[in-house]
């Protein structure tokens, strides 16, 4: 996936309304990264690039980059 | 010969919590969120001075008034939150229900699951022609789990409980089962304490479970992100196993009605088996997730509001604590 698209869903699918989003931005940080978001992330990961986000996983994200090397940086162009 | 659901009701505790109040009590939630994000606007809560046997007694006590109660050759109750570790809360419930005491009881311990569970058990009795009228309760408390300062389970669960009896016919109404269960996932909803294992400890240290949300070990304990991916993964496969062993194809079901977990997991587990929204239901809004009585609270509402008709066929599917899950199809 174009990484331009990845951050322009994961905006979409974090509801974040009042900021861009780039590879330096810290998700964990965020105010909308809250319980039900990552259940929206879980699904848009899943949906997106066919695997599971484990709890380990999902508890070593901070950044954008951090999601991005979990799921596979050879995976965004 | 075969066995058909002859009918059900439910029961809801009368205290209403509706997402404003818990917004007020959380401080920082806002209730119109809450709503859109898990399709939950109020759920019901037992007092402090009901259990899951007065639920289960009120449920029953509303089917039976149409039914003749000495008909009833057989009793199940699921609960995972009984009155006591024993007797059970069936047996109690037999001489609270007046049935005769020429019958068999007892309790099925298994959470979102149960209910296929106990349509499987009842069907296996009336086959078997060790029953022929069975009338089968699920009834849940989870809230009196709940720590007070939990604000993702609090806002998800409701407590309630449906009472449904299944009774001997000339055509099979109860079709074939797949089940499923993964005790690897034991963990991941769970209280841990309280049971023999870990005694209940008055003294357990409250723990941030996610954020703003806190929690004990006497506690219900749910990790929201794996019971997510074990839905992802089970539930497509348990709703395909159980069209494949039924020999028949979603055109042929008019309705599927799944465990009514959350309603962002389910419309996205919709979406991923590519279910119909028409033939697809939700009802969280104003019960929540009551555990083993959603899919009969669903049935019973769709079936009051013309949306299913006798001779229907309903595909069911149950998934949650254990891991477990189960699926069947019934025709009404």
């Amino acid at each position: 996936m174009e990484k331009d698209k990845f951050l322009q869903l994961l905006r979409e699918t974090l509801e974040i309304e009042n900021e861009e989003l780039a590879e330096d931005t810290n998700l964990s940080a965020l105010d909308e990264f809250d319980s039900l978001a990552v259940l929206n992330l879980i699904a848009f990961i899943d949906e997106h690039f066919q695997m599971r986000l484990t709890e380990n996983q999902l508890k070593s994200i901070s950044t954008v980059k951090s999601l991005m090397k979990v799921i596979g940086s050879e995976r965004f162009t | 010969m075969g066995c058909k659901i002859a009918g059900n009701e439910y029961y809801l505790p009368d205290r209403i919590i509706d997402n404003d109040e818990l917004s007020k009590s959380f401080g920082d939630l806002d209730s119109k969120k809450i709503e859109k994000k898990t399709g939950i606007q109020q759920r019901h809560i037992v007092s402090d001075d009901e259990t899951s046997l007065d639920m289960a007694f009120m449920a029953g006590e509303k089917l039976l008034e149409r039914y003749d109660r000495n008909g009833i050759d057989f009793l199940i109750v699921c609960t995972e939150t009984p009155d006591y570790y024993f007797p059970p809360n069936s047996c109690i419930l037999q001489e609270k229900l007046g049935l005769k005491s020429s019958i068999g009881t007892f309790d099925l311990n298994i959470g979102c699951s149960g209910y296929i569970y106990g349509l499987a058990v009842a069907k296996g009795l009336i086959n078997t022609g060790a029953a022929e009228r069975v009338l089968f309760i699920t009834s849940e408390t989870y809230s009196k789990l709940m720590h007070p300062k939990d604000r993702v389970n609090r806002t998800i669960f409701g407590d309630a409980a449906a009472a449904t009896i299944i009774e001997k016919d000339e055509k099979e109404h109860i079709q074939e089962f797949v089940f499923g269960t993964d005790g690897s996932g034991a963990g991941n909803l769970i209280v841990p304490n309280g049971g023999l294992r870990n005694r209940y400890d008055p003294h357990a240290p409250e723990v941030e479970s996610s954020e703003g949300s806190f929690t004990t070990q006497n506690n219900l304990y749910m990790n929201g992100p794996e019971v997510f991916n074990f839905m992802i993964s089970a539930v497509p496969k348990l709703f395909n196993d159980t069209l494949e062993k039924n020999g028949t194809t979603l055109d042929k079901i008019e309705f599927v009605v799944f465990h009514q977990a959350n309603k962002y997991m389910l419309d996205y587990v919709r979406s991923k088996i590519n279910i119909p929204k028409s033939k697809f239901y939700n009802n969280l809004l104003k019960t929540g997730n009551t555990v083993s009585s959603t899919i009969p609270i669903a049935l019973k509402d769709c079936m009051d509001k013309g949306l299913l008709v006798p001779g229907d066929r309903v595909l069911l599917a149950g998934f949650g604590v254990g891991l477990s899950w189960a699926g069947t199809i019934i025709q009404l």
